[in-house]
């Protein structure tokens, strides 16, 4: 096993053979709804379904019928987790290694037919559902070489007469929490995360996507990881919370709303009875990412750049882009030319390879945009959204884009992350101004910078407080090892998920110092 | 987190920004081709065996007839090209100079004057401040003192480069040009330049403006004086106007994943430009840009010529990249397609090489896909003329569609004159074609020996012209560029030899 990673290659969208592989996919999955999903602990499964994940561009559609998690499920859950992770975290990384990049291969030889259901239950349009899955195999395979290169420790310093070695230690039970908006990929990566450093995991996916977590937890199973050390937990807030409570669990890796990642900070910081080790939480959370446009900035690239960071996914992405932050001298040229660029935007279902912004997760999602736009427009800022009337029919969750130009700057709608396609467009005196305006907020997850001024491009990078900046080009899309992923401030607890420290936060550094010495003699 | 890239659609202007990305960072470029030749050993090797060689007999006569271009058009060199291709020529030598040329006269329009286009000249100079010319630049671009006038020289500079390429700010402008080449025995393709087109009215006013062309140098071209060459071949008479579009200008819709949205919302604005190309006896010609678009351009394209109205017109014509490995291909769809759709006057198909070569490897690589194109430039000359003869040959058995061989490389377009001669073709049924700027000593040569030839003329203002100008710039200043490697003797020899 090598340590030399590449990225799972895209599907080749713009060749009418791959599309119509995928079209026969979406049918064939079709003819399989619902899909049932158990809770499963050490193995066994248990199926009594009580909440079901829709089709959010036709909600009557039922994707998934999951059996939510009790508290019983999750103490045995944590129980089995903990003693498999004994025997699992007691193997070479280098077999551990090799179970997950079994289960990649697994994910592989599915990736149609999963490109299919992340389109189902969570409206992904087909570009952005395939690169999920290649997300969630580029994390097996990263996770797994990276472990290996984590197993030989670092160099200390040695002196005559003593041996000073560093391993790695796993340090238990892992709790994932996973989001929707990446149903495959950020389960997958933190569950990977944990496996490969030899703990055990509990994984509970986001009551929105269920389906696609069983998919990951079905390959892992059938790629050899013990069935003691993965379970999976459907369910809501309860079952996450109880997680997070349980004096078994060791780390928490989380990734989802401020709110949600603040009051599992919190919980976790608590020691219960019974608990006799401090948890560790790694959070991901919102972002309200700017991007920054400077006077010399090629127009013709920044307005697909925004597009596309904005309304890509509806704007359902962490890294999405919020706020575009102009310079006045070309704020007026660049407003109306996406004033009109937000018209060509198709809003429609995921599954039409036409469709550039998709259906929102859940109709409180679109009552938020919604109230966002109404709330900037009564303030006095500009709305433009593209047609209503456009607008497909039905019951999906379907909302038309926004721009939002010339909102107050302490507005909310400046301040909030939305999580869904609205963009404001603010205009400023200079960078310095741009960069002020982002020196006040709490949120530092993405940024972008379009400049052509090498000078600028270095200054801005020196200064801007996130943890991820994208320079010409828009700020969505971060590869597994080529951008390692992650925030700063509240947007987040600083970890790099597809970068080489991640799994520094799933074990404990042990050093032991032997005394060589024998008589007076080194040996 | 991830997506897949960005991936709006690729403008016919804007590759070039990859390009400027490779050249910024070479050794990932070095890396990269490694790559592609290792994982392309194999289909390679199978290429390599499969390609025809020409026959020898011919090869002489291709020798012996890019010898004598290569005289003449050295002849007829003027001499403030040739210093300015020295000059580029000197640039190009160094990867660093060159980077900082690119990005300067990329981000000159941009700049609100002098001042701020000499702060960019001197951050694009940071990094090479050791060497002569560069430091002295350099040092002027921050000195108080010299800071407007370098900036200034430099504005110049962009400037004068820019004339060379584009013929005029606008068609009125650009006729007396226009109708000089055409005295001098070259046709010509009007190009209109112009930033991507990212909202629906940017699409109409493009379509205007080409609407506009037509009408204007229809106007204009009635009153040129009578070049029979020019004007007529064995299928009838060739429309003195010729304008070029692109899909790209004309909708903000190309998705490359849904090529039906971009094509009826293209096909709107095409179909009244092809009525008045046909209203006005001019020539209309598709460009083809990155592949991201071509299953949309060619099928737009193809479909619109197969409605009833326009089975008698008016001339149309399409491009095919020899560079893509499918490039055969598409040329047996679009003679079958000739073939099904009997009209007059038959489909012009322009054979080129092609300009995104950078653009397409990139987005390859970035996305884990082979590149659709040759990763080895012999490669593509070979798949060109192959392609040539089966044009000709096409041409010459069964007048299915015009042959348009675009290309600066004397081999190949001397391999195509020699084969068109040997299939008993006239001068007049072979079209050779250059770029303004780049192929105009090769045009007044392909115009002694007798030849036709037509010239492609952008037209457009300094903001709208940089970006072809920088594409241009790579190409005359590129290692693989056969201009760059204007010699004689031996060497021409063995440029002129089979690929």
């Amino acid at each position: 096993m090598t340590t030399t990673f590449r990225n799972e290659p895209l599907l080749e969208l713009r060749r009418a053979p791959e599309r119509e592989r995928l079209i026969a996919a979406l049918a064939a999955i079709d003819r399989t709804l619902p899909i049932a999903v158990p809770v499963i602990v050490d193995g066994e499964r248990r199926s009594e379904p009580s909440f079901a994940s829709v089709d959010p561009g036709e909600p009557r559609r039922v994707v998934a019928e999951a059996t939510a998690a009790s508290p019983a499920d999750v103490d045995a859950a944590v129980a089995a987790a903990g003693a498999a992770a004994r025997e699992w975290g007691a193997r070479s990384a280098a077999e551990r290694a090799a179970a997950l990049t079994r289960a990649a291969g697994h994910l592989r030889a599915r990736r149609h037919e999963l490109a299919a259901l992340a389109v189902r239950e969570c409206a992904k349009p087909w570009a952005e559902a395939d690169a999920d899955v290649c997300e969630a195999i580029d994390f097996l395979e990263y996770y797994a070489a990276e472990a290996i290169r984590l197993e030989a420790g670092p160099a200390l310093v040695q002196l005559p007469g003593e041996r000073n070695t560093l391993h790695y230690r796993p340090r238990g039970v892992v709790a994932v929490i996973a989001p929707w908006n990446f149903p495959l990929a950020i389960a997958t990566g933190m569950t990977a995360a944990g496996l490969a450093t030899g703990n055990g995991v509990c994984l509970k996916p986001a009551e929105q996507s269920p389906a696609c977590a069983l998919a990951l937890v079905e390959a892992l199973l059938a790629a050899g990881v013990p069935q003691g050390a993965i379970a999976l937990l459907p369910g809501e807030g309860d079952v996450g919370a109880a997680l997070v409570a349980h004096p078994g669990v060791h780390t928490i890796a989380f990734t989802g709303s401020g709110a949600v990642g603040l009051e599992i900070l919190r919980r976790a910081a608590e020691v219960v009875p019974g608990q006799r080790h401090l948890k560790r939480v790694i959070a991901e959370m919102g972002g309200k990412n700017c991007i920054v446009v400077d006077a010399d900035a090629d127009l013709d690239d920044v307005v697909p750049g925004l597009l596309h960071s904005a309304f890509g996914f509806a704007g359902q992405k962490c890294s999405a882009a919020s706020r575009a932050l102009v310079h006045e001298r070309v704020a007026e040229a660049l407003t109306e030319r996406l004033v009109g660029a937000l018209d060509t935007l198709l809003v429609g279902q995921a599954q039409d390879f036409a469709t550039d912004v998709p259906p929102l997760i859940e109709a409180s999602a679109r009552e938020r945009v919604e109230r966002y736009a109404a709330e900037a427009a009564a303030a006095g800022a500009v709305v433009h959204r593209t047609g209503a009337a456009l607008l497909p029919d039905g019951e999906g969750h379907f909302v038309a884009p926004a721009l939002v130009l010339h909102p107050s700057p302490d507005a909310d709608v400046v301040r909030d992350e939305i999580f869904g396609p609205l963009l404001t467009v603010e205009p400023v005196a200079d960078l310095e101004e741009a960069c002020a305006r982002i020196e006040t907020q709490a949120h530092a997850l993405t940024g972008g910078l379009f400049s052509r001024n090498p000078r600028t491009i270095e200054a801005f990078a020196r200064r801007t407080p996130v943890g991820n900046l994208y320079v010409n080009r828009g700020s969505t899309g971060a590869m597994v090892g080529r951008q390692p992923f992650g925030g700063n401030r509240l947007s987040g607890t600083g970890t790099k998920a597809g970068g080489p420290d991640y799994l520094l936060q799933f074990v404990e550094p042990v050093v032991v110092t032997e005394n060589t010495v024998r008589h007076g003699v080194a040996v | 987190m991830r997506s897949p890239a960005l991936r709006p659609a690729v403008s016919a202007e804007r590759h070039w920004t990859f390009a400027q990305s490779i050249l910024g960072i070479r050794p990932w470029s070095a890396n990269a081709r490694q790559t592609y030749d290792r994982a392309m050993g194999e289909l390679l090797t199978n290429a390599l065996a499969e390609a025809p060689a020409p026959a020898l007999e011919l090869d002489d006569e291709i020798v012996a007839l890019g010898r004598r271009l290569a005289r003449r058009s050295s002849l007829l060199r003027h001499a403030r090209r040739a210093a300015q291709d020295r000059g580029m020529a000197l640039v190009a030598r160094d990867p660093q100079v060159r980077a900082a040329l690119f990005r300067l006269v990329d981000v000159a329009p941009a700049c609100a004057g002098p001042a701020e286009l000499a702060e960019h000249l001197s951050a694009f100079l940071a990094g090479v401040e050791r060497r002569t010319v560069a430091a002295v630049a350099s040092r002027a671009a921050v000195a108080p003192g010299t800071r407007w006038a370098a900036g200034r020289a430099a504005t110049v500079a962009v400037r004068a480069m820019a004339g060379r390429f584009i013929v005029g700010e606008t068609p009125a402008a650009a006729t007396r040009t226009l109708r000089s080449l055409w005295e001098h025995g070259a046709a010509v393709s009007v190009d209109l330049l112009g930033e991507a087109t990212v909202t629906p009215a940017e699409g109409r006013a493009y379509a205007a403006r080409c609407d506009d062309a037509l009408v204007r140098l229809a106007a204009d071209a009635a009153r040129w004086p009578a070049r029979p060459l020019l004007e007529t071949d064995a299928a009838g008479p060739l429309p003195r106007v010729n304008l070029s579009v692109k899909v790209t200008a004309l909708t903000p819709l190309v998705r490359a994943e849904a090529p039906e949205r971009g094509r009826a919302d293209a096909a709107a604005l095409l179909r009244p430009l092809l009525r008045r190309a046909r209203d006005v006896g001019a020539h209309l010609h598709i460009d083809m840009e990155s592949l991201d678009s071509r299953e949309l351009i060619l099928e737009l394209v193809l479909e619109l010529l197969s409605e009833p109205e326009f089975a008698a017109g008016p001339s149309a014509g399409i491009v095919l990249q020899a560079y893509l490995r499918d490039a055969e291909e598409t040329l047996e769809h679009v003679l079958d397609w000739s073939r099904a759709t009997p009209r007059t006057p038959p489909l012009t198909v322009r054979l080129v090489k092609g300009a995104y070569w950078d653009h397409e490897t990139i987005e390859a690589a970035q996305h884990g896909w082979d590149p659709p194109v040759w990763t080895e430039k012999v490669e593509s000359d070979r798949c060109f003329e192959r392609v040539t003869r089966r044009l000709l040959d096409a041409w010459a058995d069964e007048r299915l569609v015009r042959p348009a061989i675009a290309s600066h490389n004397l081999r190949s377009i001397a391999h195509a004159i020699v084969y068109a001669r040997h299939r008993g073709l006239a001068p007049a049924d072979l079209e050779l074609q250059v770029l303004r700027g780049l192929g105009d000593d090769l045009q007044d040569a392909l115009a002694a020996e007798g030849l036709r030839g037509r010239t492609y003329c952008p037209v457009g203002d300094l903001v709208a012209g940089m970006a072809y100008l920088v594409r241009r710039l790579l190409e005359n200043t590129s290692n693989d560029s056969f201009l760059a490697s204007r010699v004689g003797g031996a060497e021409l020899d063995r440029l002129l030899s089979a690929p």
